[in-house]
């Protein structure tokens, strides 16, 4: 006989102390976290370099800087997303988040072919530590990208399967929950993807 | 009947407008809860088992370091092959040393005391129906059991589990081979799998802590009105977010040496003659990755306890806390000092002397922090009306544990004289002291003073005296020993070939003892527990309004008793009160306490 509460329910009015829905505080933190993260890794990488003896330096493969032009222009496409679902062009919007799904895709694929490039001048996974930082930071950068791929693929095949009723399409209009998770998803990949080009610069600058 | 009644009340007053309910099934109320209570509830009782597992554990290998040449053929019949003769093996001594430290930092003092009490008393302090996220925080839980389940089963495969140590370090731990270490093989596997499921755990946890304090506070709970509680959990939780993915970037890569042959920590290895191929790496990057967190570990276990403890001595002396704002601040402090002083665990890995100095200064900096809180904790008590229940006396417990370990914290941060103390017996003695036993009696304290509000019952009392006797006496009796073992090095199965350390079997002998007996005293609590949840006395309701029974068992100012005695989903019937003044309004204004949802009296001037 009891009763529980629906989420809306117990997050009803509360932003009044800092002005932001509490879930997107969380995912703000849990960014910090990410960052940490990724922090630790990356000057992992610099005090091995500072161990100049057995640092192999060598040249970063071109590709990685397509790639990262494809998050660039995921993190355009799915801001654009969210600007049209607010507008309720629901056209546009199933659109441009199919095109971020795509420059997503397209990213992975680039970063694959970064890892085949790198194979085929001889550095491979084990060959020296310089190598293998990139391997194990591109890789833990891609199990980010691909959850947020996965999420957005609920998103797109939702927004998908309501193109043909506008009754579903108003109903996601109306539904703040749902704007919401939208906005996260969106600070989501915003991350990631300034989480690459960190990286990319962070490449750039250490190997010549 | 009664409860459709209250229900329906409950209905009105929540949500007089249609919104549909969702009807909680078992599963849901006790399994997939996403309730905060329970979440408690869950992690407090998996922490008591891991309490006990952990326990057990040193119980096992005291009887190795307490009587080296004896056997004892009862070991033989529940450990089978690890005790051989009824004598432990080695191989299964370190692994239950690794294990033992595994198991009560992370999954007892981290998930079990932080996972608890800031499920537990984050909404209800704060005046939140719940968490942020309510599933979020079920995943907490949810991942927290599942590293739980990997560890365990650990126990159970072929090569036994991890045996390289709690801190894990390569390349002890960095090759799979299991000719090297038998808990190097898949015993590791599992503990970096089982760690890394408890990082997940408790970064979900964290930041949905965070999330509720900033954002999810009742009306006109500013944040110098927040208990010092929410405060320690507050910090707890932001030293975590920050702290534990510097370990798991560590996990990883020490990972990606083990099963993909990369040499992030190995360099020139030779096994049996061979040279294997890994160059180029250095074990002592995993050891600054380890202790970045493994430092600030430490206060993620202390500083729940010392809010708890904070808000138990200034409810149970009837007395404001004294320093409020000091606490605050001091707490702030050790959390900035936290990250900057993990280079302390490896003066000896040839570290730059200069360097040294540096992480000397700041670990000496954080005694600053400690000492003002000591001082505000006595402040508290000082010429206070002190109930001396057992919460009040663990919060002592806990107090005088901290005094004794912070001590000899400040011999070993000196870089020159930690280079003749590291990996003896005096660390393990400081350590112990000053986090372990010193964060169980926060918990403890915690525990007894908020079982009420978990249950609605209250625990045995003169079963809780007893428990507090037993471990304080015995806690000191094992760990106060320790300090004079001089030279004595730590993690070692016997010390029969050097007959420098005989002097010292009798001490081995009688800390070994005090264990046994300090470990029943502990089931004492577990009984007193699990007896207490059926058949404990009952809260007994002062007023009852709207047909919801309210009462406030210890005389609190803060907000988990405004709420009603059962324990609802969204915590209170109708609105949340809103605040008026400070957490501690004790003894003022001719009143024993006021409580924070009372509204001042005109003319009456708020402590701020």
């Amino acid at each position: 006989m009891n009763v529980t509460l629906t989420e809306e329910e117990i997050l009803k009015e509360k932003t009044e102390y800092t002005g932001v829905h509490p879930q997107k505080f969380a995912l703000w933190i849990a960014m910090a976290s990410m960052s940490m993260f990724f922090a630790a890794l990356t000057s992992a990488l610099l005090v091995k370099k500072g161990d100049y003896r057995s640092w192999e330096n060598f040249k970063l493969p071109g590709v990685f800087f397509f790639s990262t032009l494809a998050v660039i222009g995921v993190s355009i496409c799915i801001h654009s997303a969210l600007i049209s679902y607010r507008k309720s062009k629901f056209t546009q919007f199933r659109w441009l988040m199919f095109f971020s799904f795509l420059l997503g895709c397209l990213f992975l694929a680039l970063q694959l072919q970064g890892w085949h490039v790198l194979q085929q001048g001889g550095m491979t996974l084990t060959e020296n530590l310089s190598g293998s930082f990139i391997y194990l930071l591109t890789s833990v950068h891609g199990v980010h990208i691909i959850v947020g791929l996965l999420v957005m693929l609920v998103f797109l095949i939702n927004a998908i399967r309501n193109r043909k009723d506008p009754i579903y399409e108003l109903r996601d209009i109306i539904n703040p929950k749902r704007q919401l998770n939208l906005e996260l998803l969106v600070s989501y990949w915003h991350y990631v993807d300034a989480v690459w080009v960190y990286l990319y610069v962070f490449f750039y600058l250490n190997y010549q | 009947m009664e409860t459709a009644t209250a229900h329906a009340t409950h209905h009105e007053h929540v949500h007089g407008h249609e919104e549909h309910h969702h009807e909680e099934t078992f599963l849901t109320k006790y399994i997939f809860s996403q309730d905060h209570k329970m979440i408690s509830k869950q992690f407090l009782i998996t922490g008591i088992f891991w309490g006990i597992v952990g326990g057990l554990l040193s119980v096992l290998f005291r009887l190795q370091l307490g009587w080296p040449n004896e056997t004892f053929p009862f070991l033989e019949s529940f450990l089978g092959k690890w005790a051989e003769g009824g004598k432990i093996s080695q191989e299964f001594y370190y692994a239950m040393v690794t294990m033992h430290g595994t198991i009560l930092v992370f999954f007892v003092l981290t998930g079990g005391l932080s996972g608890t009490f800031a499920n537990l008393l984050i909404p209800y302090q704060v005046g939140a129906r719940d968490m942020a996220s309510p599933f979020i925080n079920m995943l907490s839980y949810w991942f927290f059991l599942a590293a739980g389940v990997v560890m365990f089963f650990s126990f159970f495969i072929q090569t036994g589990p991890a045996s390289g140590g709690w801190t894990a370090y390569p390349p002890l731990n960095g090759l799979r081979d299991t000719a090297v270490n038998l808990g190097s093989g898949l015993g590791f596997d599992l503990w970096i799998l089982g760690m890394s499921l408890f990082i997940v755990s408790a970064l979900l946890g964290g930041l949905n802590y965070i999330a509720t304090v900033l954002n999810m506070r009742t009306k006109g709970m500013n944040m110098f009105r927040l208990p010092l509680t929410i405060w320690a959990l507050l910090f707890t939780a932001v030293i975590g977010v920050l702290s534990f993915p510097a370990l798991l970037a560590g996990c990883v890569l020490l990972e990606f040496d083990r099963l993909l042959d990369t040499s992030f920590y190995l360099n020139n290895i030779i096994i049996n003659g061979n040279l294997l191929g890994y160059k180029g790496g250095s074990p002592i990057l995993f050891q600054h990755l380890f202790w970045f967190l493994g430092h600030p570990e430490v206060y993620i276990i202390i500083l729940p306890a010392m809010g708890l403890v904070s808000e138990v001595l200034s409810t149970q002396s009837r007395k404001p806390i004294f320093g409020y704002k000091a606490m605050v601040f001091s707490i702030l402090a050790i959390l900035v000092l936290s990250f900057i002083v993990w280079a302390h665990h490896m003066f000896v890995t040839g570290l730059n002397p200069n360097l040294g100095a540096v992480f000397t200064l700041f670990t000496l900096l954080i005694a600053i922090p400690s000492a003002i809180k000591v001082f505000n904790w006595i402040g508290t008590i000082w010429k206070g009306k002190v109930r001396l229940s057992s919460p009040a006396l663990f919060a002592i417990g806990f107090v005088s544990m901290f005094i004794t370990g912070g001590l000899t914290g400040i011999i070993l941060g000196n870089s020159a004289i930690d280079i003749q103390l590291h990996d003896t017996m005096f660390v393990v003695a400081h350590f112990h002291i000053v986090m372990g036993v010193s964060a169980f009696f926060g918990m403890f304290a915690g525990v007894y003073h908020w079982f009420p509000r978990l249950y609605g019952k209250y625990m045995n009392e003169t079963l809780g005296q007893i428990h507090f006797y037993i471990t304080l006496i015995g806690a000191y009796a094992i760990f106060f020993p320790m300090h004079f073992m001089t030279g004595l090095p730590r993690r070692y199965y016997t010390y029969a070939n050097f007959e420098t350390f005989n002097n010292f079997n009798f001490l081995a002998e009688f800390i070994s003892i005090a264990a046994i007996i300090v470990f029943i005293g502990q089931l004492v609590f577990v009984v007193n527990f699990f007896y207490s949840i059926f058949k404990g006395r009952k809260v007994v309701a002062e007023k009852t309004v709207d047909g919801y029974d309210y009462a406030n068992p210890w005389g609190t100012t803060t907000m988990e008793w405004s709420a009603p005695i059962e324990r609802l989903h969204g915590n209170w019937p109708g609105d949340i009160p809103a605040v008026h003044r400070w957490p501690y309004d004790y003894s003022v204004n001719g009143r024993e306490y006021i409580p924070q949802t009372e509204a001042l009296k005109p003319g009456e001037v708020p402590h701020e």
